[in-house]
């Protein structure tokens, strides 16, 4: 009898579901999630009884599996509505109708719950980009108030923008575990199975500086001698292989490697873009990438993204990679990296026929003029190019910054992109124009992470490739390459580097994981207005009860931090332990000052941090606000300044301390500023801004403690949050080929 | 985000939240693909031929394939006040299950269950069926429980209520009007 039942069969391909819509209210979910996968490869065994997995332990379940042993159950199983009246098949039907729309409605909730991770995620990232996009702007409307600042015949320039590296400084000994290996120039293939082999190791993979300083100064020479436009063809390969946004996951790289092979000839590669920043082997990605460049010149493109840049690296994380991983010599080999970035390519053509850019293009984008610019004077993006009085182009500026920073949006017309501060969004239109201007097919871009690695949007036109897995979270996005054929028709291989670390999780432990570690970005991002926050809260409780209602406390998050998110969808998670009628601020507070948040704020930097840490900012700050070139800055100099300076960076500090501040640094009292006591007032705010920090902390940890709600949900961000480091295994990846869209 | 909408009250506010998840550029457009997805966050119940319906009346003349917040918004507040879409309650869902089950076994096989979301009815394309099986299969005996099922797809709504509030809010303020416009003599 049981032999016939076609449900005890091998149904199904056995494969385990890729991520997608999924579910996790149930208890027994993980249980659940773990047969239900494998239920599909249940066999009936030799005596004709299914084997099921678990033999069943509860009398209910032993006396079902009987039931269904016993009664006639089969007749189940033959079309459901056959032999039935015609009323009870209508019945039927709608009652199918009826839990089909149920279930689509708690589908609907667990892909909501997906939806607004990442958007936190993203809007947390944008939002962090506007800052620094805030310094692009801030710059450019100085230069627009203080036109004397680009007067030719300046004296005693102390810019440092247009040097390079001195050539004879001493490398120092760095302590600690060295891989031992040797590289020379040329790099060659074994060079880089060498590199490859000490990278991948958790421990022992940095290399001597000295190879460092090798590689990136033989890199830098090299780039130099190329147009600021590559021209990548077909013709001897009959095909290319395109990347997108590493951003420091040396694992998704040599993923890409090991599946796609190294680069050749018949193999070449283009990376477009943000190899570093956020993730924690940017530098190796970076060595990679430039020794691959150096083995394979005919095969490697490497594409300018806006993450090489060390603007944006004092405020990703690179910075503070290489100067952990280097104490030593972090400054000469950050340096030697900005040579790299200066003279890397803006961006490649395919055949002539498609390009290849990190961002996008807007509607003034004119590729000649491209062509034409001089893109060694752009150390930095996000700092105006002032090089010995030279003008500023800022046209030419304003070109690169729109093909590094746009995003494509999906309604027509350009403008001004609100969401990153700079750049723009540029609809179908101005890709269509865009491309019939230049006669060219279509245009790959990166710069924004997807679920799926890629993108297709404006018909086709412009697709995004992000080759960052687990971008945001272990669990949040796959990663993907592109590969085109002669006739430049693509497809694309998606992955997961570290697969089985995700694999072994339930479904609900992987939600878990991403919405802690979103949940732990927001709340970093929140504490920059701490002080607001809770001024606002108390506003609208005036009768100190700690609580407020729902909707005002979703209108002070909106007003204060300005993310657009769904505060309602967020409120038991932030303020947690409260009921459905008011909301506990208290506790929203308090989980910010919890030990996971205050650490996860000092690993990160803020904007004045980056700000002070990047002292070229702060020197073409001085230059620019120093108008007459004399080397010093007076208090009217400065007071113009300030009033800019408030009104890009609000809430940072006002116009009366700022005056303060100019008056604190004239440190010998002669009534003005030099450049070395505008850095020191630099330095020493931000001592000033940290003690009054931690005397804060120190006055808080005698008050009351949290709630207990609130300690277990940062216990729970804390444990989710913790990453163990391993070996990198390129084979533990969960590849699958997408094929191209007709 | 930069575009700001003015929400006149706390339904618009509801389903603006709602909406604004799927608001990838802070432009408030979404692809028109989201629309039940909206819906079934804020709470209703709809089927999918009234997801259509409400697509098919808030899809953007300007740009196919998105709608707009301010649209969906003045079509969909009627709708709540007037209680469309609507979930039922756990006896219904229990009924409903009931009609499949004459034989009163409280569960369901999944061969069953699964040709009949497959194959009759607004059917379940793969993915969902695939999403579904976490949620409905009982993995030691391998059936739909389905008393068990409900209790899983059971989800609080209280759209209704602020909708119900509003409805009230406007036909008092009508009142007045309507008083003020003929004063009583």
């Amino acid at each position: 009898m049981l032999r016939s039942c076609v449900c005890l069969q091998n149904g199904g391909s056995g494969k385990r579901r890729s991520s997608s819509v999924e579910d996790a209210s149930s208890c027994r979910s993980s249980e659940i999630e773990r047969v239900g996968a494998s239920m599909q490869t249940t066999t009936l065994g030799s005596n004709g009884q299914p084997q099921t997995l678990t033999p069943p332990t509860s009398t209910r379940a032993s006396s079902l599996l009987q039931l269904f042993q016993r009664k006639g159950w089969c007749k189940h199983f033959r079309k459901p509505l056959r032999g039935m009246s015609a009323t009870r098949a209508e019945k039927t039907i709608r009652a199918a109708i009826f839990i089909q729309k149920w279930y689509r409605r708690h589908q609907a909730r667990q892909e909501m719950r997906k939806r607004c991770n990442w958007q936190i995620f993203q809007n947390v990232e944008y939002a962090c980009e506007q800052d620094q996009a805030e310094l692009y702007k801030f710059f450019n409307d100085l230069i627009k108030h203080m036109p004397q600042a680009i007067e030719a015949g300046n004296k005693g320039q102390t810019s440092k923008q247009s040097i390079g590296p001195e050539k004879s400084a001493t490398l120092y000994e760095e302590t600690g575990e060295m891989a031992r290996i040797q590289l020379e120039l040329p790099i060659q293939k074994k060079h880089i199975d060498l590199m490859i082999d000490v990278f991948r190791k958790k421990r022992g993979n940095r290399l001597h500086p000295k190879y460092v300083c090798m590689i990136l100064r033989e890199a830098a020479k090299c780039l130099k001698q190329m147009p600021n436009l590559w021209m990548v063809s077909t013709a001897v390969s009959q095909q290319v292989t395109i990347c997108g946004d590493l951003h420091g996951k040396l694992d998704d790289l040599l993923v890409v490697l090991y599946k796609n092979g190294l680069p050749s000839a018949s193999n070449p590669y283009v990376f477009n873009g943000d190899f570093v920043d956020r993730g924690k082997r940017g530098l190796e990605v970076l060595l990679l990438l430039l020794s691959l460049y150096l083995a394979f010149p005919n095969a490697v493109f490497l594409n300018r993204g806006n993450h090489e840049d060390s603007v944006m690296n004092a405020r990703y994380g690179f910075i503070r990679e290489v100067e952990g991983k280097y104490p030593r010599n972090h400054k000469r080999l950050l340096s030697l990296i900005d040579e790299v970035y200066r003279w890397l390519p803006l961006g490649s053509i395919l055949n002539n026929r498609v390009l290849i850019v990190h961002g996008g293009f807007s509607d003034t984008t004119n590729l000649d003029l491209i062509k034409s610019i001089d893109r060694g004077k752009y150390v930095s993006i996000l700092r105006p190019p002032l090089m010995d009085g030279e003008a500023l182009e800022k046209a030419e500026w304003q070109q690169i910054f729109d093909i590094m920073w746009s995003d494509p949006q999906a309604s027509q017309g350009c403008k001004p992109n609100a969401l990153r501060g700079a750049g723009v969004w540029f609809g179908p239109d101005t890709t269509e124009l865009f491309l019939k201007r230049h006669r060219l097919s279509y245009v790959i871009r990166s710069h924004e992470c997807k679920p799926n690695g890629h993108e297709f949007m404006h018909d086709n036109k412009v697709i995004t490739i992000f080759s960052a897995s687990n971008y945001y979270a272990m669990g949040s996005n796959k990663g993907a390459y592109m590969r085109l054929n002669n006739q430049l028709v693509p497809h694309f291989v998606q992955y997961i580097s570290a697969a089985s670390q995700t694999k072994e999780l339930s479904f609900k432990q992987r939600m878990g994981i991403v919405e802690c570690a979103a949940l732990k970005e927001l709340a970093v991002r929140m504490r920059e207005h701490r002080d607001e926050l809770e001024a606002d809260f108390k506003k609208y409780d005036p009768d100190d009860s700690g609580c407020i209602t729902i909707s005002k406390w979703c209108f002070v998050m909106e007003n204060v931090t300005k993310l657009g998110l769904p505060w309602r969808l967020l409120r038991d998670k932030l303020a947690p332990g409260t009921d459905s009628q008011c909301v506990n601020y208290v506790r929203t507070l308090d989980l910010l000052d919890t030990d996971v948040i205050m650490e996860a704020e000092a690993d990160g930097t803020s904007v004045m941090d980056a700000l002070y840490a990047n002292k070229a900012s702060l020197e073409t700050i001085f230059n620019i606000i120093d108008a007459d070139h004399s080397g010093e800055i007076t208090l009217d100099e400065f007071e113009k300044a300030i009033d800019l300076l408030v009104a890009h960076m609000p809430g940072v500090y006002s116009k009366d301390e700022m005056l303060e501040k100019c008056r604190m640094m004239d440190l010998n009292g002669d009534g003005k500023v030099d450049l070395n006591e505008f850095l020191e007032a630099f330095r020493l705010s931000d001592l000033s801004r940290k003690e009054q920090q931690e005397e804060y902390l120190r006055k808080r940890s005698t008050c009351q403690r949290p709630s207990e709600s609130v300690t277990r949900l940062a216990d729970t961000i804390s444990r989710n949050t913790l990453v163990v480091e391993h070996d990198i295994d390129p084979t533990d990846c969960e590849a699958k080929v997408v094929g191209q869209k007709s | 985000m930069e575009i700001a909408i003015p929400l006149a009250n706390e339904l618009e506010v509801r389903i603006s939240e709602a909406f604004c998840i799927f608001d990838i550029h802070g432009d408030k457009y979404i692809d028109t693909r989201n629309v039940g997805n909206v819906l079934r966050f804020l709470g209703c119940v709809p089927t999918e031929k009234e997801v259509n319906q409400v697509i098919a009346a808030t899809e953007s003349a300007e740009n196919p394939g998105e709608t707009h917040l301010q649209k969906f918004m003045a079509h969909l507040s009627p709708l709540l006040m007037d209680r469309k879409m609507e979930p039922a309650s756990a006896e219904q869902i229990l009924a409903a299950f009931e009609v499949l089950d004459p034989e009163n076994k409280r569960f369901l096989t999944k061969e069953y269950f699964g040709k009949l979301m497959k194959e009759e009815g607004e059917q379940f394309n793969d993915d969902e069926m695939k999403a579904m099986w976490r949620v409905a299969i009982d993995p030691i005996t391998e059936n739909v429980p389905y008393v068990f099922y409900i209790n899983q797809l059971k989800h609080k709504t209280t759209i209704y209520d602020v909708a119900e509030v509003l409805k009230e809010e406007l036909a008092s303020n009508d009142k007045e009007k309507k008083k003020e416009r003929n004063p009583m003599p």
